[in-house]
C-alpha cells in the first residue's frame, strides 16, 4: 500500500515538474501576453472591419493601447535560453531559429512595437479609415514574427 | 484534313481562367497578409463556389466537360500507354491532372474554411471545431500549397511541352472553345456550339448556395446555437 502510494506521489510529482520551473513560467506568460493581445485584436476587427456600424471609440482606443502595453512590455526577456522547448498553458511553438536569427527577430519585434504604438495614437482619433489601415500593418507585424519563429502545428 | 470544332463551352473556360486568377490572387493575398486576408477568405469562398459549379457542369454540361467523357478508367489509361487512345478533349493524363488539380483545390479550400491565423483572421466555419483542430487544419492549410504549387507548375510544363515540341496549342481552344481536329474524330463527336443554358443557371443558383451557406448561413447556424455574437467590448470597469 505505501509502495503504490509513494509510486503515485512520484508520478505526480514528475508530471507536475513538467509545467514547474522558470522556462515554463516564462513560457505561460508570454503565451497569456499574445492571448490578451488576441482579445484586443479581435475587438478591433469585429469594430473596424467586419462591423463598423457598432464601433465604439473609446472601446477600440482601449484595444490599442492594450496591444501596444503588450508591445511595449518587454517580452524579450521571457524568451529565455532553451525555451524553445517547454509546456507553459500549452507547448511552446517557437523554433530553434529564435536563437540563431537574434538580429532580425529584434527588428522585427521592433517593427511591432511601432506599428502598435502607432495604432495607439491613430484609435484616439476616431478615424475609422486609418485605425482599419493601421491595424492591417500591425497584422502584419504580427506575421512576419510567426513566420520566422513559430512552428506550424 | 483538318476541321474547327467546338469542344469547351464557355462556362467551362469562364470556370477555368477564374479559378486560375482566383488561385493567383489568393496567394498573393496571404503572402502580403494585415489587410488583404480578408480578401484571401473571400477568395477562397468564391473558388469553392467555381468547384462546386465544375463539378456540377461535370455531371450537365457539354460533352466535353463531363468526366463521364474524360474520366481516367483503367481501360482509357492503358488503351492510351499503348498509343490506341483517339479522343479529342483531355487525354487520360490530362484528365489525370485535372483530377489532382481539382483535388488539391478541394482540399486546400476545405482545410481553409477551418482556419485561422492567429492574429486577426478565422475561416467562415472556426466556429465548428476546436481552436486546436483548427490549428491542425490550417498546417495541413499550408502544406497543401506546396502540393498545389507542383501540380499547377506541371500543369504549365505540360502547356509548353504541348506547345513546343508537339506542337499543339493548348491555350487556344481554352480561349476561344474551338479546336481543329481531323475530320475522321470530328465525325464521331458531337459537335454543337451551345451548352444548356438552364443547366448552366441550376449550376449557378447550387454554387451560390454553397457559398452562401458556408459564409452567411453558417454563422447564422452558429449565432442561433451561441447567444455571444461579437466580441465583449464595453464594461463599466
Amino acid at each position: 500500500m505505501k509502495k503504490k502510494l509513494t509510486l503515485a506521489i512520484l508520478l505526480a510529482a514528475t508530471a507536475t515538474a513538467a509545467l514547474a520551473g522558470p522556462i515554463e513560467e516564462n513560457i505561460r506568460w508570454r503565451q497569456s501576453a499574445y492571448s490578451f493581445a488576441a482579445w484586443n485584436v479581435q475587438k478591433i476587427k469585429s469594430q473596424v472591419v467586419d462591423h463598423p456600424d457598432t464601433y465604439n471609440k473609446d472601446s477600440v482606443t482601449a484595444a490599442a493601447n492594450a496591444i501596444a502595453a503588450v508591445a511595449n512590455s518587454g517580452l524579450g526577456a521571457l524568451y529565455t535560453e532553451g525555451s524553445d522547448q517547454g509546456i507553459g498553458w500549452k507547448q511552446t511553438r517557437l523554433k530553434p531559429e529564435f536563437f540563431l536569427k537574434k538580429d532580425e527577430v529584434t527588428k522585427l519585434a521592433n517593427t511591432f512595437n511601432e506599428a502598435a504604438n502607432e495604432l495607439a495614437k491613430v484609435a484616439a482619433t476616431g478615424d475609422v479609415n486609418l485605425i482599419k489601415t493601421q491595424f492591417g500593418k500591425v497584422g502584419e507585424s504580427c506575421k512576419a514574427c510567426h513566420d520566422l519563429i513559430r512552428i506550424k502545428e | 484534313m483538318k476541321v474547327t470544332i467546338h469542344i469547351w463551352d464557355l462556362p467551362h473556360r469562364l470556370f477555368h481562367w477564374l479559378l486560375a486568377a482566383s488561385v493567383i490572387a489568393a496567394y498573393v493575398t496571404a503572402t502580403i497578409g494585415g489587410e488583404l486576408i480578408d480578401w484571401h477568405g473571400r477568395l477562397g469562398i468564391f473558388i469553392l463556389g467555381l468547384l462546386v459549379f465544375r463539378i456540377v457542369w461535370g455531371f450537365i454540361g457539354s460533352t466535353h466537360s463531363r468526366f463521364s467523357t474524360f474520366f481516367p478508367t483503367f481501360s482509357r489509361l492503358s488503351a492510351y500507354l499503348k498509343g490506341q487512345w483517339h479522343g479529342i478533349g483531355h487525354n487520360p493524363l490530362g484528365a489525370l491532372s485535372v483530377i489532382a488539380l481539382l483535388a488539391a483545390v478541394a482540399v486546400q479550400v476545405g482545410t481553409g474554411l477551418f482556419a485561422n491565423d492567429d492574429i486577426a483572421f478565422e475561416g467562415p466555419l472556426f466556429d465548428f471545431v476546436d481552436k486546436s483542430v483548427s490549428n491542425q487544419l490550417t498546417s495541413l492549410h499550408s502544406t497543401t500549397f506546396y502540393v498545389l504549387l507542383a501540380l499547377v507548375v506541371l500543369h504549365l510544363i505540360a502547356i509548353i511541352f504541348y506547345r513546343w515540341v508537339k506542337k499543339t496549342n493548348l491555350v487556344a481552344p481554352m480561349l476561344t472553345g474551338k479546336k481543329e481536329v481531323p475530320v475522321a474524330l470530328a465525325a464521331t463527336h458531337y459537335q454543337g456550339k451551345g451548352f444548356g443554358v438552364i443547366r448552366f443557371i441550376l449550376s449557378l443558383i447550387i454554387s451560390s448556395t454553397v457559398m452562401w451557406g458556408v459564409s452567411s448561413g453558417a454563422s447564422q447556424l452558429y449565432s442561433a446555437q451561441s447567444p455571444q455574437q461579437t466580441v465583449p467590448a464595453n464594461s463599466s470597469f
